[in-house]
């Protein structure tokens, strides 16, 4: 199974054949920001390529689309990945992306709502 | 009609009711009045279309998905009956939860055709509002902005469905009152365990929206006595040239209680039981050709396997045949099941699961029908077929997906069988509503599962819930 390395918190994990970055991180309990959880809408979980870029698998036409309409200009690169649809091959990809980190304290998890 | 399953210890409670009384009829506009007339508005009243979706769609078990359609925990598919939207979700322990799909702020639908829910969460894309896979909500945005009380767990969890597992489907209720779905499937499930089709899995899978009532689509496949008409070249038990007038397909009908109906033709490897040498394996081609279901092309490499030993022709040619693909089965690890009478009757016979399933085993495989109304017109309908089989154990294919949706007349995605029988099923829904059309009229040898499904619909519009 492929690993992937998140800086600059140097978070490293295995990621599934055919499961998304973001997924396998949320598998391990890692958080990686979103809103929609995979839906390839909120664009939260964007993330850029720094190394081993033919580890990864290249964008499907719903990723490039999704980013083309919802990425706001400064954020887009040719880099620049969804989390949530990037798929990996094999070992060595390097991803950069703030906010990646063990679960302590988080304020969007799945906190308990009381009635 | 008399019932003759010797496989039931209680045969008397296989029984179906037949017609119903007064307490049901007074309830029920349009209602059946013998079980050889279904009146003509039952399949175009829009007030009778009102009263199954109160009555019927909203109380009865009904097949919702395949199983193998959400293989992992996470992924879910929508199901959409009268307007009405669910979302079947795997469950982390294996289980299904059958969810309302809308959101408990302003009601969005949370989920739309199939996909998955990746880690675990379900998220309203109008405000962010979050729901766990098992509908506990787990967040929701701007919290600080709603008054006390507003938003207390028993509001804004999702709410779900009963839902049950048979034979490879997943089956909900809406109501939560209502009895076990084994109790409601009876017997015919239990028929159907007989040929292990919940060993099977979706080989492909399409549908068709037809101008025409529901229940007039699914009724087009409740007898045989259509075949020589409608499809003359599955007509083998005589020659074409001959004017004999003699219905030659003669399968057994059974109506059961529940509103299920079957008719079986008795071990199609049998071959004809009127003297005329049939060539069973011409039959299988015409079959696989005609429909790449109940019949497939590794069926027909095993039945041409035998055929340089046997003749086709010859009666032995079908037991050696059972013999085959059984031994076929057995060396290439596809799960098959015992070899009984009971199963191999069921080869070629067509079972009806009320309100509106059909099932047609052959050998190791079934094509099945789900017939629900669409668009919210008691005029149109959807049709969907899935081609199951039974792979070698460990090869099963993965997440099925539809082919999609295709014209009824489409040659290059319907074979020549379909095409016949929805030819035939809108000009049927234009016939009916003739002004000198009243009333349909069945013939009491072959029809009668097509009123015994009626009188259970009456039974259910009658429900007080």
């Amino acid at each position: 199974m492929p690993w992937v390395t998140v800086e600059p918190s140097g978070v490293r994990f295995e990621v599934r054949e055919g499961e998304s970055v973001a997924e396998a991180a949320w598998r391990q309990g890692y958080v990686w920001p979103t809103k929609c959880w995979g839906q390839a809408d909120c664009m939260s979980c964007f993330t850029k390529i720094v190394d081993g870029e033919l580890s990864a698998v290249p964008a499907g036409t719903e990723e490039l689309d999704a980013m083309r309409l919802k990425m706001v200009a400064r954020v887009r690169g040719p880099m620049v990945r969804l989390a949530c649809r990037l798929t990996v091959k094999k070992d060595g990809l390097v991803l950069h992306k703030q906010g990646v980190r063990v679960p302590e304290d988080v304020p969007n998890s799945n906190q308990a709502i009381t009635g | 009609m008399t019932v003759t399953d010797p496989r039931t210890s209680t045969p008397a409670k296989v029984t179906p009711i037949g017609p119903n009384g007064e307490e049901v009829t007074s309830k029920v506009p349009f209602h059946m009045k013998d079980s050889l007339h279904v009146p003509a508005e039952r399949y175009y009243s829009r007030e009778f279309y009102d009263l199954e979706k109160e009555k019927l769609w909203s109380h009865v078990w009904q097949m919702a998905c395949r199983e193998e359609e959400i293989p992992d925990p996470g992924d879910f598919v929508e199901y959409e009956i009268v307007g009405k939207s669910f979302l079947l979700v795997r469950q982390n322990d294996g289980s299904v939860k059958a969810l309302h799909n809308a959101c408990r702020h302003r009601g969005t639908q949370l989920g739309k055709g199939s996909g998955r829910f990746p880690g675990g969460q379900i998220v309203c894309p109008f405000h962010g509002w979050r729901w766990k896979t098992d509908g506990q909500c787990s967040h929701v945005f701007g919290r600080e902005g709603f008054s006390d009380g507003v938003l207390s767990r028993d509001e804004i969890d999702l709410p779900e469905c009963l839902v049950d597992t048979w034979g490879g489907h997943v089956w909900i209720n809406m109501d939560r009152d209502a009895g076990p779905l084994r109790e409601a499937l009876f017997p015919v499930a239990d028929i159907l365990d007989h040929v292990n089709v919940g060993n099977m899995r979706v080989k492909w899978w399409k549908e068709v929206v037809l101008n025409c009532n529901w229940k007039l689509a699914q009724e087009a496949f409740f007898e045989s006595y259509h075949v020589k008409q409608t499809h003359p070249q599955l007509y083998t038990q005589h020659n074409q040239d001959d004017a004999d007038e003699t219905n030659r397909s003669l399968p057994e009908y059974q109506s059961f209680v529940n509103g299920h109906g079957l008719f079986q033709g008795g071990d199609a490897q049998r071959g004809s039981t009127h003297g005329n040498a049939t060539n069973l394996l011409e039959m299988a081609r015409v079959l696989w050709s005609g429909q790449d279901a109940m019949t497939l092309e590794r069926d027909l490499w095993v039945m041409e396997s035998v055929s340089g030993k046997v003749d086709p022709t010859d009666p032995q040619f079908g037991l050696a045949t059972v013999d085959a693909l059984f031994e076929y089965w057995e060396s290439a690890g596809i799960p098959a099941y015992e070899r009984r009478p009971e199963a191999l009757k069921l080869w070629g016979g067509d079972v009806f699961m009320f309100p509106n399933y059909l099932m047609l085993p052959m050998y190791n495989n079934c094509l099945c029908y789900r017939v629900t109304p669409y668009n919210d017109d008691p005029e149109q309908c959807k049709f969907e077929v899935w081609s199951l089989t039974a792979y070698p154990e460990g090869n099963e294919p993965g997440r099925p997906e539809s082919l999609g949706r295709f014209d009824k007349d489409d040659a290059d995605h319907w074979g020549l069988i379909p095409r016949q029988d929805f030819s035939n099923i809108e000009r049927m829904q234009q016939g009916i509503k003739a002004p000198s059309f009243t009333e349909t009229r069945l013939a009491a040898k072959w029809e009668l599962t097509i009123s015994n499904m009626h009188e259970e619909l009456d039974r259910r519009l009658a429900a007080e819930y």
